[in-house]
């Protein structure tokens, strides 16, 4: 009882969510013939241009989203008030 | 002579992986095709790695090849294979021998343009991988059809090869994923059809569960769609029945059919006065 308890409320991944969730990261980069490197260095290059003009406020954040065989970057940058 | 008007006539099968199931994709569904009526030529373009004449059991009739009519040492008639069961199913072999580089997409095009009338279905046995065999294969093709399993590597790779035949200006793009286990879907330790429709984004036209009988039936040289009891044989014969435009629904693989479930449509259907 303790063991299906423990399997119920446990977090463990089945190996078909795992290779759900490895597909979407790499089926989303081999698109865009981008490394995850790639995307850091354009999310740090995106904050400093921000930066150099405006002052940045929180978690600026840079995401890749995709729908269907299409990408877009979501760039969430909050922005401190005068 | 072709006797119907067919859309879309030339079909590559390919995957990018090798190891799929396109040989065995093609063997069956122009063997189902050929049963259905339909005269069809299946042209194996795996220069150097044939497959296609052992897996339709037509190896002792090879005589020439793909190559040398290319290369003019043989007319295409004389090139072409009859198949043993079906009259109007035809093979044209790879060549052995050779290499891939031994032909150019230009020549695969003009010889699929006198197959054309000939034939109401030509279908291409596309070599793995995306160099010089892929780009030979895809030349003369209409559609294309890719071939999956349900395992990330092959996903990957599919995904490679509809992007190549997106930018090649295919329209018509269909998946076949091959080798499903349903057992392990529902224990979630196998992508789902749903989880490659979502990864892929493409039309699906057909499922293929695992089937113990496809190993006895290649080993023999009969395609396993002649095979009544293979659940493989259904699959098969209804993807060519969607390629001839015939609406077929898709089997419910992963849901479990329980006692219950069944007993309900048992009474559903007893209730609508169609029997059992």
């Amino acid at each position: 009882m303790l063991d299906f308890l423990k399997k119920v409320f446990s977090n463990e991944k089945t190996s078909r969510t795992q290779a759900n969730e490895r597909l979407r990261v790499v089926l989303t980069h081999d698109r865009l013939g981008a490394s995850s490197e790639l995307m850091e260095v354009l999310k740090i290059e995106i904050m400093e241009v921000i930066a150099r003009h405006v002052e940045i406020d929180g978690n600026p954040e840079v995401n890749l989203v995709s729908e269907g065989r299409h990408s877009a970057l979501d760039i969430n940058i909050p922005l401190k008030g005068r | 002579m072709g006797s119907k008007a067919v859309e879309n006539q030339v079909i590559v099968v390919t995957s990018g992986k090798g190891g799929v199931g396109k040989t065995t994709t093609v063997a069956n569904v122009a063997t189902a095709l050929a049963r259905n009526g339909y005269k069809v030529v299946v042209t194996d373009l795996d220069i150097g790695l044939k497959k296609l004449d052992l897996i339709m059991g037509l190896e002792n009739r090879v005589i020439y090849d793909i190559v040398q009519v290319i290369e003019g040492e043989c007319t295409l008639k004389q090139a072409l294979v009859k198949d043993k069961r079906f009259p109007d199913l035809y093979m044209l072999p790879a060549a052995q021998t050779r290499n891939k580089d031994d032909i150019r997409p230009d020549q695969v095009k003009s010889l699929c343009d006198e197959l054309r009338p000939e034939f109401d279905y030509i279908i291409i046995d596309c070599p793995a991988g995306i160099e010089q065999g892929f780009r030979n294969a895809i030349a003369a093709a209409d559609q294309a059809i890719v071939v999956t399993n349900p395992e990330v590597s092959a996903v990957r790779d599919a995904d490679r090869i509809i992007g190549m035949l997106e930018s090649a200006q295919f329209k018509d793009i269909r998946l076949v994923v091959n080798r499903l286990r349903p057992d392990m879907v529902r224990s979630g330790d196998m992508l789902s059809i749903e989880d490659l429709l979502e990864h892929l984004c493409i039309d699906l036209l057909g499922v293929v569960p695992e089937d113990k009988l496809v190993v006895p039936s290649t080993n023999k040289g009969e395609p396993i769609v002649l095979n009544e009891k293979s659940s493989a044989a259904v699959a098969f014969s209804n993807i060519a029945r969607r390629l001839i435009g015939e609406e077929v629904d898709f089997p419910n693989f992963t849901e479990n059919e329980s006692v219950w479930t069944k007993l309900k449509s048992l009474g559903r259907n007893l209730l609508s006065g169609k029997g059992a």
